[in-house]
């Protein structure tokens, strides 16, 4: 196991009946790092992201996370790691606050620490005000903070992301950008998939691209655009090229018909 | 009114019965049969139950020509009184399924952006509700009456009264959908007119309505039933102008040959039920929308609690366990009929009995009734609670998995969830148990024991069956559990409790004995205390045994972990 890798993949396999949602994956993701996982719906994304906590056993090969093997040790991984999923299911039933306080005591946070962290989270996000509410009355963007907030509040080593800013009003949308980069100083590891290319391209030091269960390609975006020959374009075209869906204008066409 | 659209919203409804755990939903193949299967069962026995009374009817009226008019009479009031039970029984049903459905509103609120009328989707939300147990069951009562009917010569009745029996269902399922919109509109406004109060507000009005439902429930289903449709019978015509019993009032009109009566009864019951449908449509496309306000809870500054429950010995992590359970168990309306269940299936009996309480029970006797409050609720609870506490996780259950929780944290966080909740039920229906029966000392001693060595095994068994089992399905309402491990523990926790209580049957056998025949005395065959140990040691033995298969099956769960 290597110092300078916070997550090593190798020779990674999951299938589900007959489908194949991951194939035979390496992968290394190197420490202090914002690391883009693209691809496709059904690429296998969520799959790999949630092997790497242990939510999803693979079939074969071996997941470290942080110097840890995730399946013999999966809490010792998950007590280092923020993880929000994709559409995440809050309590409903707590408040805003409750269910904080729930996440930071899991966490085994200590009660002053606890108390300033999620003071400085709600005013940042903007939830001031509401965080005595039910979580059943918060809209889809509150919720998404929520879940952020509980991923960051115990100042993991390692986050989980999987399209962590899909809901989240532009002014949030940017704090949580401006303060993944500021975690990246500090030595965390971020992982996140999302579809929405340009924050991949804004965020991320290194991008991953998933189809049908490989890795693709696998680099920053000089080393992506030398992989796709396409030396001046941007991560969409690339990742349209490399996932062979650019055939784009002849599905609109066929479709405007 | 497009019906295909009706019909497609209802087939939406049946087809989320789906959703069960382990289907393998890539390639998800549905045989015709089997999707009805509720409706060809409620057919074939109705079919042979009314073949079975017929036959019975010929044997015993060629048997005794007397008993002919006898029975052609009282056959008649049962056909007359059915409308009134049917809509009574499938109104208390439908609202029970209404309620126990999950705060998932997203499948509901579907329909709202599609093209599709106030009308349509009305009607397809009246019919959906049917749909299931009380569908299967109006479908056995009207093929029941329609054969049997033929044995006894009044078939025309019986098409008559299933006729008036399926629009009795219909009413009922009206009647619930306004009910339903009532609900979300003015209890949302209650909640936010109560302010910090709302959750208590919430949770002893759900218990309140809960055990009215349930007691009627109960009434109709059990021995209730006969009484119930006797009165029905004898108090329909004082009743005529409630607009409930014209259905009924319609069929004994046209019975007793009162034709114009009868016309009237059938065009008021028409309109009646056309009204409740244009009601039900009016009250959804005026409130179908209404988003219920958000209950604040807390304002002010943010203090974190530390609670008695880390002075108890358990970790942060244990107590906040506990401590969500608590709240999602008074704050989440489909759990709050786990503490009601139990509680009415003693409340009914003891209603039932308190005319005859005073009619001398011996007091040998009186000593085994004490197993009514003070065994039996805790018991129950221990069994339901163990049953659902890791079910009733839900799709949050990633929560968990995500989280650093190991299986011993689990377990202890929701096993002492169990028995502290059925230790409080415990005390509460003791100290009613004493009330009533005012016991001996040493008898409220060994009962309270004996309840006390159930819960602790009986929640073991439960939490262990539990895990194994859990469903975290929540469309259209939470599972919790799976059919099969729900069966599986009813029989385990019903073992280990006969088990449990082995020690005292001599006792019991003894008592009874005394009574049947009183040269015998009621000597013990064991000493009470000693009685008391052994019970003691097999529990001690049951609970450490399920304790442990809880903790395995715990980590196997955590393990798995597959959302």
């Amino acid at each position: 196991m290597s110092e300078t890798f916070a997550v090593e993949l190798l020779k990674v396999v999951k299938r589900y009946n007959e489908i194949v949602a991951v194939n035979q994956v390496d992968l290394n993701i190197n420490k202090g790092e914002i690391f883009g996982l693209l691809g496709p719906n059904g690429s296998g994304k969520s799959t790999t992201l949630k092997m790497l906590l242990g939510l999803v056993q693979p079939d074969s090969g071996s997941v470290n996370v942080l110097g840890i093997d995730v399946q013999k040790d999966p809490v010792a991984v998950k007590q280092l790691v923020g993880y929000v999923p994709e559409s995440p299911r809050l309590y409903e039933f707590l408040t805003g606050i409750e269910y904080l306080d729930f996440i930071g005591d899991i966490y085994g946070m200590q009660t002053e620490e606890k108390k300033n962290r999620i003071t400085e989270y709600l005013k940042a996000l903007q939830l001031e005000g509401r965080e005595g509410d039910m979580i059943n009355g918060y809209s889809d963007g509150m919720k998404q903070k929520i879940a952020l907030i509980s991923a960051f509040l115990h100042r993991p080593k390692l986050l989980i992301l999987d399209e962590p800013l899909s809901a989240l009003d532009p002014r949030s949308a940017r704090i949580i950008k401006d303060f993944l980069h500021q975690l990246k100083r500090q030595g965390v590891t971020t992982i996140m998939s999302t579809h929405v290319l340009e924050i991949a391209q804004a965020v991320c030091d290194c991008i991953g691209i998933m189809y049908q269960g490989n890795i693709l390609a696998l680099g920053n975006m000089k080393e992506l655009r030398a992989m796709s020959k396409l030396p001046d374009s941007g991560l969409e075209d690339i990742f349209l090229k490399l996932t062979g869906t650019d055939d784009i204008r002849a599905v609109v066409e066929e479709l405007a018909k | 009114m497009n019906w295909k659209n009706v019909l497609s919203l209802m087939q939406v409804e049946r087809k989320s019965s789906r959703l069960i755990r382990g289907k393998k939903l890539t390639k998800y193949r549905e045989s015709g049969f089997f999707a009805y299967w509720p409706y060809w069962a409620g057919l074939a026995l109705g079919i042979a139950v009314g073949v079975l009374a017929g036959i019975i009817y010929n044997f015993t009226s060629t048997a005794d020509p007397r008993l002919h008019a006898l029975f052609q009479e009282g056959v008649l009031s049962i056909f007359l009184s059915l409308p009134t039970l049917v809509l009574v029984y499938s109104l208390v049903f439908t609202t029970m399924q209404q309620i126990q459905r999950s705060g998932v509103r997203a499948s509901s609120q579907v329909p709202y952006w599609l093209p599709v009328t106030w009308q349509e989707h009305t009607l397809a939300s009246i019919l959906a509700s049917l749909l299931g147990f009380p569908l299967a069951s109006v479908i056995f009562i009207t093929s029941a009456i329609t054969i049997f009917s033929v044995f006894t010569g009044q078939v025309l009745t019986a098409v008559i009264a299933s006729l008036a029996v399926l629009a009795a269902a219909f009413m009922a399922s009206a009647i619930t959908e306004i009910l339903r919109i009532l609900q979300v509109r003015f209890i949302g406004a209650v909640y936010k007119s109560s302010g910090r109060a709302a959750v208590w507000v919430r949770f002893i009005g759900s218990l309140l309505f809960f055990l009215v439902f349930y007691i009627i429930y109960f009434y109709v289903t059990s021995g209730g039933a006969v009484t119930f449709i006797q009165t029905i019978a004898s108090a329909q015509t004082a009743a005529w102008f409630i607009p409930f019993v014209w259905l009924g009032m319609t069929l004994y009109s046209f019975t007793s040959g009162l034709l114009l009566q009868g016309v009237i009864f059938l065009s008021s019951s028409i309109l009646f039920i056309a009204s409740l449908f244009f009601f039900a449509t009016l009250l959804n496309r005026r409130f179908g929308l209404y988003e219920p306000p958000a209950i604040t809870i807390s304002r002010g500054v943010y203090a974190p609690k530390t609670g008695f429950l880390g002075k108890l010995g358990f970790s942060t992590a244990e107590a906040s366990l506990i401590r969500k359970d608590i709240k999602a168990f008074t704050r989440r309306r489909e759990l709050m009929t786990i503490f009601i269940v139990p509680i009415v299936v003693i409340l009914v009996p003891i209603m039932q009995s308190f005319g005859q309480t005073s009619t001398a029970i011996p007091p040998q006797i009186s000593v085994l009734m004490l197993a009514l409050p003070f065994l039996f609720p805790a018991a129950i609870i221990a069994m339901s609670l163990g049953n659902f506490m890791i079910g009733e996780e839900g799709q949050t259950v990633w929560r968990i998995y995500a989280s650093p929780i190991s299986a011993k944290t689990l377990v202890k966080s929701k096993y002492f969830f169990i028995i502290f909740f059925s230790i409080i039920v415990l005390a509460i229906t003791g100290f009613f148990g004493f009330l009533m029966y005012s016991p001996s000392l040493r008898a409220i001693i060994v009962a309270y024991f004996e309840a006390v060595f159930l819960v602790f095994a009986l929640g073991a068994i439960s939490l262990s069956n539990g895990i194994r089992g859990a469903d975290f399905t929540e469309i259209p309402r939470p599972r919790m559990i799976r059919l099969s491990w729900s069966l599986i523990n009813l029989i385990a926790c019903l073992l280990a409790g006969m088990a449990i209580l082995a020690p005292f049957f001599p006792y019991a056998l003894s008592f009874i004995l005394s009574e049947i025949m009183p040269g015998l005395t009621g000597t013990a065959l064991l000493d009470p205390l000693l009685a008391v140990v052994v019970s003691a040691i097999i529990a001690v033995v049951l609970t450490v045994i399920f304790y442990r298969i809880a903790l395995k099956n715990a980590k196997e769960l955590l393990k798995k972990a597959e959302m």
